[in-house]
């Protein structure tokens, strides 16, 4: 039998015209939408202004009517967009808005003077806007048409088809309008600018689509690779480990007493490197949460609180160490990441138990500071402490202080370094108090949430 | 007579472990390796208890099986036979499982590596419910 690899064909460029994010769409409706607002009062306030105080001769009431016009259909758009608008939602209005703000632009070009009218430049303005919109073949389509508009409404008025508004003080002669050349030469200038700018932003706008596009595939990359990686690492750890403890409970027979205290050592050694694969995994996560943004929402900790308790409790009665707590006052709610709080309380508390000797104390309070408007969580425990040369490094990846070194108990180093990574996310303070020999206290302070954060405005 | 248990793991060194300590406590062991062989020996052996890893062929494996075993759809004496989840979940790692009616149907978890004494309390725990 003969197997052949097929050629593979040449890795093809990125497409072209990828499509704006859902989250780009609403961010760029909320744009135009502000800036809109800005242009319909802009024409109100600029014609009254222009007329009244600079005594130039405009049509008043078309103008008005035109800006009125603007505010209303704003008005519309805005109502009609909503934060979870389907794609085809947010389309539609992208497009009907722009369609919209034309048909007002070319009447305000009309009326203050056509091909000599100074408001011809805001084409070029909403030519930019459309390119950070619209997908480039609507861009370009947009642009031609804009063009052919213009350039219509210029010959209709040269022809005299269509009545030519002056406005005396920008054409003296009241003749510009009927000249060729010059008719042909703000066509060039005007239809090359709009082009060329559509164009440019258009690009622009899709190479930084391509990036982020790049960047998601990246980051769902590494986190599949993470995922794969512990699954592939944890699975043959399991089995073994499991095979061991069948050895060490004796369902594979008596072992001597050599043969069980190498079992045991191998088994703590063992335990130290699954440890390491989760805190691995876990540190993975927390800062992928970190680098993706994943939203902050309310978490409360006292539910949080009670159920890492128990989730501990028997760990901590293994080895007879008393879990001091009063969690009868609700000190609210913080915002943290969907994991963040488990992980920060989580380790900080396992901690408190993983380095107490036997028969310990370990107290978990909090209390609410008022001024700061902070909740502090504080646990403390009756363990081996943290030597004072070892403080400064205590939050570094992979640390581990050297009396715990000293000490049977497995660990990673990992689990400081990213409860540090997600207080500093969340915008706490995160204080260790220790004494070798003494115990330690670790109190995380967390901004407490102002209950469920409005909705973000158009 | 004797319980009959199934073991439901791809992973011939977990059986392994599993059977030992269960077949020392005096249980009757069998096993199978995928969710469909699994299915026909539930059918077969008739087993009083199972025991089910999460991730097989897929990583979802265990779950779709646990709902043909015990959801909505499944057979009265399908859903009789108590399923115990094999996990490989750390009580660090975010993910919690619990049983939940819908959600998960089965009646206990127990993590990965297995602790022989853990499990057989767990065992006896949930065929004398």
């Amino acid at each position: 039998m003969k197997i052949t690899t097929e050629p593979q064909p040449e890795s093809k460029e990125p497409r072209w015209a990828l499509q704006p994010t859902l989250d780009e769409l609403g961010q760029n409706a909320r744009l135009l939408i502000r800036l809109r607002w800005v242009a319909g009062f802009g024409i109100l306030i600029g014609t009254i202004f222009t007329s009244a105080v600079l005594g130039l001769d405009l049509r008043v009431t078309p103008l008005l009517v035109i800006g009125l016009s603007v505010l209303a259909y704003n008005t519309a758009l805005f109502f009609l967009s909503h934060n979870d608008m389907p794609r085809e939602g947010f389309e539609r209005i992208a497009w009907g808005q722009i369609l919209l703000d034309w048909l007002a632009m070319i009447a305000l070009v009309h009326f203050t003077g056509g091909i000599t009218s100074p408001a011809l430049i805001y084409f070029v303005l909403h030519a930019a806007l459309s390119g950070m919109i619209l997908l480039p073949w609507q861009v370009r389509s947009l642009t031609v048409l804009a063009i052919l508009i213009v350039g219509g409404l210029a010959w209709l008025e040269r022809a005299g088809w269509l009545p030519h508004v002056t406005i005396d003080e920008l054409d003296l002669h009241n003749s510009l309008h009927k000249n060729t050349t010059y008719i042909a030469a703000v066509m060039f200038f005007f239809g090359s600018t709009v082009f060329v700018l559509s164009e440019l932003v258009t690009r622009i706008v899709q190479r930084l689509r391509q990036r982020e596009e790049h960047i998601r595939q990246l980051l769902e990359a590494r986190s599949t690779f993470v995922r794969v990686a512990t699954h592939e690492l944890r699975a043959p750890l399991a089995a073994g480990l499991s095979l061991m403890k069948n050895i060490e409970q004796g369902y594979a027979g008596e072992l001597t007493e050599q043969q069980m205290a190498l079992i045991t050592r191998v088994i703590h050694r063992l335990e130290g490197l699954r440890t390491l694969i989760d805190d691995l995994l876990t540190l993975a996560r927390s800062r992928e949460a970190t680098i993706a943004h994943a939203p902050l929402e309310p978490d409360s900790v006292r539910a949080m609180l009670v159920k890492i308790i128990e989730r501990e409790t028997p760990n901590a009665d293994h080895k007879r160490i008393t879990l001091h707590n009063d969690l009868s006052d609700d000190p609210g709610v913080v915002m943290a990441g969907p994991i963040g709080l488990q992980i920060i309380l989580g380790n900080l508390l396992n901690n408190a138990i993983k380095y107490t000797p036997e028969g310990g104390d370990v107290w978990i309070t909090y209390r609410v500071s008022r001024p700061t408007h902070t909740v502090e969580v504080t646990i403390a425990d009756s363990g081996i402490g943290i030597p004072a040369a070892d403080m400064p490094n205590i939050f570094n990846e992979f640390f581990r202080a050297r009396n715990v070194k000293e000490t049977q108990v497995t660990g990673t180093g990992i689990g400081l370094s990213t409860v540090k990574t997600l207080v500093d996310r969340y915008r706490g303070v995160l204080t260790l108090e220790s004494e070798e020999g003494q115990g330690t206290t670790v109190t995380v302070s967390l901004p407490l949430a102002s209950k469920q954060p409005p909705r973000e405005p158009l | 007579m004797a319980n009959k248990i199934l073991i439901i793991d791809d992973d011939p060194d977990v059986v392994l472990a599993l059977r030992m300590p269960l077949e020392s406590a005096g249980y009757v062991v069998s096993d199978a390796h995928s969710q469909e062989s699994g299915l026909k020996a539930v059918d077969q052996i008739k087993p009083d208890l199972i025991i089910l890893d999460v991730m097989m062929d897929t990583h979802t494996a265990g779950f779709q099986l646990a709902q043909k075993l015990h959801g909505p759809a499944a057979k009265v004496e399908h859903k009789a036979i108590p399923i115990l989840m094999l996990t490989a979940v750390h009580q660090t790692t975010p993910l919690r499982f619990s049983p939940d009616e819908d959600y998960l149907p089965v009646d206990g978890f127990i993590e990965k590596p297995v602790d022989p004494k853990k499990l057989i309390a767990e065992i006896k725990r949930l065929l004398h419910r």
